[in-house]
């Protein structure tokens, strides 16, 4: 299986305005993308259209070689594909509680659970943060969970919006250091972002929107 | 009797456990927190729901919930008494003058109040919550259990609101319980009979006891508000 989803066309209007409109849009299974353009270009809204947050309108969409439908969104796309927003929220648990949310939407034993919690919270290097209250984090810590949540599932399809914006320092370091291993993870990876660290990232394939339209350079 | 007489006579009666006093205390309490867990399963659900989901009147529907809120307890009274009367369409239930229909009136006066301030609270919820829930694969019924539990303290705070409306009306309790003595008596109808009356220490003693109930609910929701300043934290 080349392509992990492909869409013969995707189409999103605001009203009487056209924000995107994409044809034979496909990403190739385990790879990893960054989607670029100006600010206002669709590139959130195309992720959230991915992830099924926003409504669209798509033809001859096929997943993992399935032909599927995008409205309604299906109950297996929902398992497959995970979007993380630009600035995260945590739920009212613990840091491996938040971690371990999707495990126990999907119904995993607890025991199951906690050691692959273990193991993406040693991966985000929030180990020591395991049962503290969301309130108490930062903004870069709060991203970190927020990739160990969504890693933890082993999406085949990772949606990270601007995984970098609004962090700096070493927050920011601590972030960009973990997107390799989540480009390397088998998963499908595209990452909306203008920083130019994640842009050159190697084996990292790019994708520019602009007018409405998508190209790969 | 002079007004000192009557606040001496009525902390008589509360610290002498006089039983009528007490047993209408008990009859306010026990109706208005039935007539709260009958109400608040519907309530959080249909609030939640109006909140979460797109259908055509739904404006109409919260202008009618709002509205509702504005009702006088009496008119409620007046529609549950033609309701449950012998020849109205639940007269067969025989609830009329009874405590099951004081707790039916409870619950008809609570709903729009508890429905209209959970609507408020997921509304006023960050939509990412839900979107995260949603993004990570949780059911329907996940990210509602999880979007509540995130407001929680807008839900306890229309709950204990839902409670302040029911134990002090007194309309729709006159109406349809009848005031019957030990029976169907609550605090604010034995307050309008005692008052009439010129009896005024039983009048003050459940003011008093209402009052306790109006201070502990409100000093119960400070403590959920603080409780929800802290737990935003920094971002």
């Amino acid at each position: 299986m080349k392509h992990m989803l492909s869409i013969a066309r995707l189409t999103k209007r605001y009203g009487e305005n056209l924000l995107f409109d994409l044809l034979d849009f496909k990403l190739d299974a385990a790879s990893a993308y960054v989607l670029t353009g100006m600010n206002g270009a669709g590139k959130s809204t195309l992720l959230r259209v991915l992830a099924g947050l926003a409504p669209a309108d798509a033809e001859g969409v096929h997943f993992a070689g399935e032909a599927v439908a995008l409205a309604p969104y299906p109950a297996t796309l929902r398992r497959e594909i995970v979007y993380v927003h630009q600035h995260p929220v945590m739920f009212s648990t613990s840091v491996a509680g938040n971690i371990g949310y999707g495990l126990k939407a999907r119904g995993m034993a607890s025991a199951a659970a906690a050691s692959l919690v273990e193991e993406a919270m040693h991966w985000a290097g929030v180990q020591h943060l395991r049962s503290s209250q969301p309130a108490t984090l930062s903004g870069g810590e709060k991203q970190r969970v927020a990739l160990a949540r969504a890693k933890v599932l082993h999406p085949r399809l990772l949606l990270l919006d601007e995984p970098t914006a609004s962090l700096d320092g070493e927050a920011r370091e601590q972030v960009l250091a973990l997107i390799p291993s989540l480009t390397q993870s088998g998963s499908t990876v595209v990452m909306a972002c203008h920083d130019r660290d994640l842009i050159n990232l190697p084996n990292v394939r790019r994708l520019k929107l602009r007018d409405g339209q998508l190209e790969e350079k | 009797m002079g007004l000192a007489d009557a606040v001496r006579g009525a902390f008589g009666l509360l610290v002498n456990g006089d039983p009528v006093l007490w047993r209408i205390v008990w009859v306010s309490v026990s109706t208005s927190v039935l007539g709260l867990l009958i109400a608040t399963p519907f309530a959080v659900a249909g609030g939640y729901a109006i909140a979460m989901t797109q259908f055509p009147g739904r404006r109409v529907v919260i202008w009618l919930v709002q509205a509702a809120l504005s009702l006088p307890t009496v008119l409620i009274g007046l529609l549950l008494y033609m309701m449950l009367s012998r020849h109205g369409p639940m007269g067969g239930l025989q609830w009329l003058f009874s405590q099951p229909g004081i707790v039916a009136g409870q619950v008809v006066i609570a709903l729009p109040a508890l429905l209209a301030f959970t609507l408020a609270a997921v509304q006023a919820a960050d939509p990412r919550f839900a979107e995260t829930a949603i993004a990570h694969g949780a059911s329907p019924w996940r990210v509602m259990s999880t979007l509540l539990y995130e407001v929680r303290f807008g839900v306890m705070a229309a709950i204990i609101s839902g409670f302040g409306r029911v134990i002090s009306e007194v309309g729709c309790a006159m109406m349809v319980g009848g005031n019957i003595a030990g029976e169907t008596r609550t605090i604010t109808t034995a307050i309008a009979l005692e008052t009439s009356k010129g009896e005024f220490a039983q009048g003050i003693a459940l003011g008093v006891v209402l009052v306790t109930i109006a201070l502990a609910m409100n000093g119960a929701m400070m403590v959920l508000q603080g409780d929800a300043h802290a737990a935003r934290g920094r971002g």
